[in-house]
């Protein structure tokens, strides 16, 4: 296997990390609408605190999508 | 000019300048609503900015309250400035300039300064037990903890600049595919601008969400980050 495959191979595993942040965030949005159709007025408090867990959850993946991008242009 | 040419000689980078004209910008705003705060009459209605920049105040003052209590009205301040150099730094590639954001000093100095705020918070309402927090619960946990104490700054500086160079990097992307295609579809017109057709009817909506939406959602990360982290460190308050 050449080094330029190792790399491309690297970036894929790094890319992984994606997919429990996209779990977690699934977990975010089924909670929040339980609670929505469970109790129809705070819908609006809830929307607000959704989006933030969400971009909070969001952010282990925008790590992997950083250090990919870093290994794509940086590493040789 | 003095200024331009050594701004010229000293090569910073592009999202370096970016900020420092988006820097000017809050100055210019900040002193016009200053002399107009200054000569209006109190007994009057305020009209046009000095009313936006009375409901900001009064909103990020209710925002600080909320999350830190009544002692710590004054961080308002501090959180409205952040936000709105925030949010006026992720609109700020809209124009066509690098984008501040995309230079890690950039999101680091934002990093540094909440850092900063959070340990001189808890310097000056533990004094001394401040230092104890290293040697807990064992002294040999020193290292670690000297090691766990950077993770605020790490996190809060790469949420800022993973989010806005991804968002840079799928917009150079799709640029880079919609004039190729461009380029393919109008072959016949034998000239370089066959390359701008598809662009500017698609690329917008993607605008739209990595340039406002994010940076919207982003400013609002960041300034709840910031006040919790500061909250934690204030001692609590007494119920009156």
């Amino acid at each position: 296997m050449t080094a330029e495959a190792m790399k491309f191979l690297a970036i894929a595993i790094t890319m992984l990390a994606v997919m429990p942040s996209a779990i977690g965030e699934g977990f975010v949005v089924s909670h929040a609408v339980d609670g929505i159709a469970r109790n129809p007025d705070v819908y609006s408090k809830l929307r607000t605190t959704m989006i933030l867990g969400c971009s909070l959850v969001e952010t282990t993946a925008i790590y992997a999508l950083l250090i990919a991008i870093l290994l794509i242009f940086v590493a040789k | 000019m003095d200024i331009v040419s050594q701004l010229k000689s000293t090569n910073l980078a592009g999202g370096v300048v970016s900020s420092l004209i988006v820097m000017l910008i809050m100055i210019l705003l900040a002193i016009y609503i200053g002399i107009r705060a200054h000569f209006q009459d109190p007994l009057k209605k305020p009209k046009g900015m000095l009313l936006v920049a009375e409901i900001g105040v009064t909103f990020f003052e209710n925002f600080a309250e909320g999350l830190l209590g009544k002692r710590f009205r004054m961080f308002g301040g501090y959180i409205m400035a952040i936000a709105v150099y925030l949010f006026l730094a992720f609109i700020f590639g809209l124009t066509g300039l690098p984008a501040p954001m995309t230079t890690l000093s950039v999101p680091l100095s934002l990093g540094l300064s909440t850092f900063i705020l959070i340990h001189a918070t808890a310097v000056k309402y533990n004094k001394i037990r401040y230092f104890k927090r290293y040697v807990e619960p064992l002294p040999f946990f020193l290292p670690i903890n000297l090691i766990s104490m950077w993770a605020p700054l790490l996190s809060l500086t790469l949420r800022l600049f993973g989010n806005a160079l991804s968002g840079f990097v799928i917009m150079n992307i799709v640029y880079y595919g919609l004039q190729n295609l461009s380029a393919m579809v109008f072959a016949s017109i034998d000239s370089a601008w066959n390359e701008v057709f598809f662009a500017p009817f698609i690329a917008w909506i993607l605008h739209l969400y990595f340039d406002l939406f994010s940076g919207f959602i982003q400013t609002t990360v960041f300034i709840s980050l910031t006040a919790i982290y500061v909250g934690q460190e204030a001692p609590e308050e007494y119920l009156e």
